[in-house]
């Protein structure tokens, strides 16, 4: 039987519907395992990037050294450690050459996680350290060459300690995250600190151990440091690591993940739709083997095997596909990628298989098993009804289907039922809105040409088919309508983040009196720098005369803390007022103006008054607004605004960014010699990194978005050729009876361009109302109306349906009329 | 069934004997289809009952009926029924498998033969003629070796010349393997092959 089945498949082939169906699941199969494999391994790169920003999977820290028998501890439980120690000190070179810098003694495993960078000039070509300075060894930060006019080779003193610097320090993975306080760094063995002698008890240090070995080890061991604490430390986590480009690939991986759920839908009904109409042309095989003797559960069998068959090719090739497409993608950006992606594993290949045989289950099967009811009697009667209705436990078991996919894909419920939502309200609408609008043109059409008139009795005729297709045309254009208006604001989103040009330096502690001569040397150098930006270091004591806790604990968002504080007479670039009113220019009224999420946090709102201790003087100043900001701007940002007036007495340095071209590096050394107080942060390998990734991830997401257009389109080739057969019937009897070609065509255009049309408008009323609900709830991004997509939306619905329809029909003007009738 | 096309078959009583061969003739909607159907065990009656050897068919399922059918009965349809999706020696083999013969290839083979098909086995329904495709249809009908063969206007697709043929050919192989024959037909010539022949008119059977 089996043979039957493979052959039955072959020759089926012809048919249409079977390279829909197999189509259909191998795009199903291949978006979902290879998005899903896509996602695991983006994740395990997330995760390993947050490591990387500590240098480990957990670090303790303390001003004093940590106790030996947390280090006996971890060494038995066999996890890997490395020490830190950071302080400033001072740097001595030459004769006159010296400076405060941050120094950091690593020891041999450092770092643990990530990478260690130097390059062998000062500004020269970044190159990955296996491992830090040696012993005897220092690495200075690029700057630190020409303040203290050294080169490499030469001899520089910290303490009583002399050392050879040996190369200059780029990049460490747990770079602090704060650029201030400490100045220019030095990198050293964790060996050589006694020899120094700068180290001495109650020294401003820190130590920092670094732990590193499988999570759930890590797990263990954490549980039981936690129990040793004392008030002096403190452990990190993952959860204390800043996500850098994080931010961008977690969308990046949501909107994949949206993707995929909504490639899973539209493959289900393609499937649905082809199995249905496979199984209307296979009513007369079932009923000729009947005749022949074959029992129903034969016939189930016939038909199973063939499914099962299409399942497997289908499946085998859809993993390829899968595998293939995150291969593709990552081979195209691992060089870009801070951190290696781990192995995607199997499950999303047994994810890809337990979707294709949901999908053959749930959408394929039930028409197909109804063929083995089919009734012999249609050998000899063409007019047996064939027993194909759609029952309503067929869409319940199909609703499910999709549900349990979409949510065992996406593991998230609320993704799953927004999209059920959209979907339902869609398919409600739809159907009320379309047999309205099919009855509206019926009377319009009763007063139009005869070529009109056939169209529109036609659409009237089969009016609750044709509303049910135009609900099925307008959920697949709606969907990717969706997928277009999310894909281009995400990507327009990053690009505006980060265009060409982005700063990719700062400059920090720009005295007054140097403010001038900066502009001046970065003018001369054509470099176009941001407005250069003050800043005092001021510290919140109270909001509303109550006073906040003392507390250092960071996770505690309501606290004193210090932070800096900027001033402006007008609202900063990229800033947007969210709630308030902007002052006057020149006012010397005390007011203040907060960033809005900090000031959520701190639950403060328009009209508090806040206290403020800015060196020792306090400042009282009453909220007047509140500003949105994009954090992931390069641009210099502050939580406090205030008008010039009111910190014009309070000493101040100022801050800019810049963007430097990679050629002009050198100028940083130019610099650097006539500015030695300004501290220059380089950012430039950091921007470079995230404008390539969020380039790739943009690649990916148009490859993505590109093999849903083509799982799109298969809904509605299948749509299409579901329909096919009765119109063609009844074109073929028009045509005996002497109706010319233009005439079919231009009614059977008409026709599907009018579904196309009902279901164009559709699809861009729900794609509008879903964009809302997605960008708003789910990916947290700002929605904004795109009238764009109504001309685009329903364009796109006439010419493609009514496209495929007369493509698809074509045969009824190409083939005698006599041979059609024969064979329909 | 809708109640009303009870009335197309009124009180008929038929036995046919073994390898006997019988005509059953009417004019267009005079029931000859359905009275085939439920002779065949493709329909079953709301009353009544048809008994084809010691086997009650109207007391039998569907799936038993099938299972009746693929043991003892052959088809030949007016439209010849052929699976498109097969070759003549598949569409041959069809029932043959369906009783999960062992020799079905050879048996189907050496039946094509016989109809002077053997040159064209491998060719798919629609690369041959209406004749090749009825001979086609009765080769697969005699290749499973029925008791009791139908022919629903075995010939009305078919051209005179090619018609004539065929019919020559059912008639040779219905008595080399002595099979019981009940042919349908409004075709009298073909008809008066038969050795009895009765006509249908309004549901009422008739001995000519």
């Amino acid at each position: 039987m089996s043979v039957t089945a493979t052959k039955m498949l072959a020759r089926d082939w012809r048919g249409g519907e079977l390279g829909v169906l197999l189509l259909a699941l191998i795009l199903a199969v291949g978006v979902v395992s290879g998005i899903s494999a896509f996602a695991t391994r983006l994740q395990s790169a997330l995760v390993q990037e947050s490591h990387r920003f500590l240098a480990a999977d957990l670090v303790a820290r303390s001003s004093r050294t940590l106790p030996e028998a947390w280090l006996d501890e971890a060494q038995l439980r066999d996890i890997e450690q490395a020490t830190t120690l950071t302080f400033p000190s001072m740097v001595f070179a030459g004769e006159e050459g010296m400076q405060l810098v941050s120094v950091k003694a690593v020891s041999d495993a450092y770092p643990l996680r990530g990478g260690l960078t130097f390059s062998e000039q000062p500004f020269g070509v970044v190159l990955p350290a296996a491992e830090g300075p040696a012993p005897g060894e220092v690495w200075l930060e690029s700057r630190l060459f020409p303040l203290l006019d050294v080169s490499i080779g030469d001899e520089v003193f910290v303490g009583d300690a002399s050392f050879t610097v040996t190369a200059a320090a780029r990049t460490e993975p747990d770079q602090a995250a704060s650029f201030y306080g400490y100045g220019p760094r030095l990198l050293m063995h964790y060996d050589d600190i006694p020899a120094t002698g700068v180290v001495q008890p109650g020294s401003r240090v820190e130590y920092r151990q670094l732990f590193a070995a499988q999570p759930e080890v890590i797990a263990d061991y954490k549980e039981w440091l936690e129990l040793q604490l004392e008030d002096d430390h403190r452990l990190l986590d993952v959860s204390d690591g800043q996500p850098g480009i994080g931010n961008a690939l977690q969308r990046a991986e949501r909107f994949l993940l949206l993707a995929g759920s909504l490639s899973v839908v539209l493959a289900g009904v393609a499937i649905a739709l082809a199995a249905r109409r496979f199984s209307e042309r296979h009513h007369d095989y079932v009923a000729i083997m009947k005749s022949l003797g074959a029992t129903s559960g034969k016939i189930n069998r016939l038909y199973g095997t063939s499914l099962l068959l299409l399942g497997c090719a289908a499946t085998a090739v859809g993993c390829f596909l899968g595998w293939s497409i995150q291969a593709a993608f990552f081979a195209a950006f691992a060089d870009q990628l801070p951190v290696q992606p781990g192995p995607a594993g199997i499950r999303p290949y047994a994810i890809g298989a337990a979707t294709s045989l949901t999908c053959l289950l749930c959408f394929a099967w039930p028409p197909l098993r109804r063929l083995g009811q089919a009734s012999p009697l249609r050998v000899l009667r063409r007019d047996t009804p064939a027993e194909n209705r759609r029952t309503l436990g067929d869409y319940a078991l199909g609703l499910a289907a999709v549900t349990l996919l979409m949510w065992g894909y996406s593991q998230d419920w609320q993704l799953t039922l927004a999209i059920l939502a959209g979907l339902a309200i869609t398919v409600a609408l739809g159907l009320g809105l379309a047999l309205t609008l099919l009855r509206g043109g019926r009377l319009v059409g009763m007063r139009a040409g005869s070529i009109w008139r056939l169209a529109l009795a036609g659409l009237q005729r089969r009016g609750t088919s044709n509303a049910m297709q135009v609900v099925i045309f307008a959920m697949a254009i709606m969907l990717l309508l969706v997928l277009v208006l999310v894909r281009t604001s995400l990507i327009d989103e990053w690009q505006t983040q980060l265009p060409e040009g982005t700063p990719n330096h700062f400059m920090l502690n720009i005295g007054p009196e140097d403010v001038q001569p900066v502009d001046q040397m970065l003018r001369q150098q054509n470099i176009n720098s941001e407005a250069l930006y003050p800043m005092i270091r001021g510290r919140i004591m109270a909001v509303n005369a109550i006073e906040l806790p003392q507390t250092e604990d960071r996770s505690e968002d309501r606290r004193q803390r210090e932070s800096n504080l900027t001033w402006s007479d007008g609202l900063p670039e990229g800033n947007k007022l969210y709630a308030g009113q902007w002052w006057e220019p020149n006012t010397e009224a005390p007011l203040v103006s907060l960033e809005r999420e900090f000031a959520e946090r701190m639950g403060i709102q328009v009209g508090d008054t806040l206290s403020f201790v800015i060196g020792s003087q306090p400042l009282e100043v009453t909220v007047s607004s509140l500003r949105e900001l994009d954090w992931q701007t390069m641009r210099p940002n502050f939580f406090y605004v205030f008008p010039p007036r009111v910190l014009a007495s309070y000493p101040a340095t100022f801050m800019t960014s810049f963007f430097l071209p990679p050629g002009d590096k050198a100028f940083l050394n130019d610099f650097v010699r006539s500015f030695p107080t300004v501290t220059v942060i380089e950012m430039d390998v950091v921007v470079e990194q995230i404008r390539t990734i969020v380039d790739q991830v943009s690649a990916a997401i148009e490859l993505v978005l590109a093999i849903i257009l083509a799982t799109g389109s298969l809904v509605l080739v299948a749509g299409v050729q579901a329909s096919v057969d009765a119109r063609m019937h009844e074109s073929a009897i028009l045509r005996a009876l002497g109706a010319r070609r233009g005439l079919l065509l231009g009614g059977l255009f008409i026709e599907f361009a009018a579904l196309g049309l009902f279901a164009g408008l559709l699809a861009t009323v729900a794609a509008e109302a879903s964009v809302y609900v997605f960008q708003e709830w789910v990916m947290d991004m700002r929605y904004s109306p795109s009238p764009g997509i109504w001309p685009l939306g329903i364009g796109l619905g006439m010419l493609l349906i009514a496209g495929l329809g007369v493509y698809n029909c074509r045969k009824v003007v190409s083939s005698p009329p006599v041979a059609l009738l024969r064979e329909l | 069934m809708p109640e009303t096309e009870l009335e197309i078959l009124k009180g008929i009583t038929l036995e046919i004997k073994s390898g006997e061969s019988v005509a059953i003739i009417g004019a267009s909607g005079s029931g000859k289809s359905t009275l085939l159907g439920l002779l065949a065990g493709l329909d079953e009656a709301s009353a009544g009952r048809v008994v084809i050897g010691d086997t009650d068919l109207s007391a039998l399922d569907e799936d038993a009926r099938a299972l009746f059918r693929a043991k003892h009965v052959g088809f030949v349809f007016q439209s010849f029924q052929l699976l498109p999706a097969l070759t003549a020696l598949e569409n041959v083999m069809l029932p043959l498998e369906l009783q999960s013969q062992a020799n079905a290839e050879a048996l189907a083979q050496r039946f094509l033969e016989r109809v002077g098909l053997q040159s064209r086995v491998s060719h798919y329904p629609r690369q041959l003629s209406g004749g090749e495709q009825q001979r086609v249809a009765i080769a697969r009908a005699f290749a499973a070796d029925p008791s009791i063969l139908f022919a629903d206007e075995p010939t009305g697709n078919l051209d005179t010349a090619t018609g004539a043929h065929i019919i020559d050919l059912l008639f040779e192989l219905n008595r080399e393997e002595g099979t019981t024959l009940v042919l349908v037909t409004h075709d009298h010539n073909l008809a008066n092959r038969c050795q009895r022949r009765f006509v249908l008119d309004s549901g009422a059977l008739v001995t000519e």
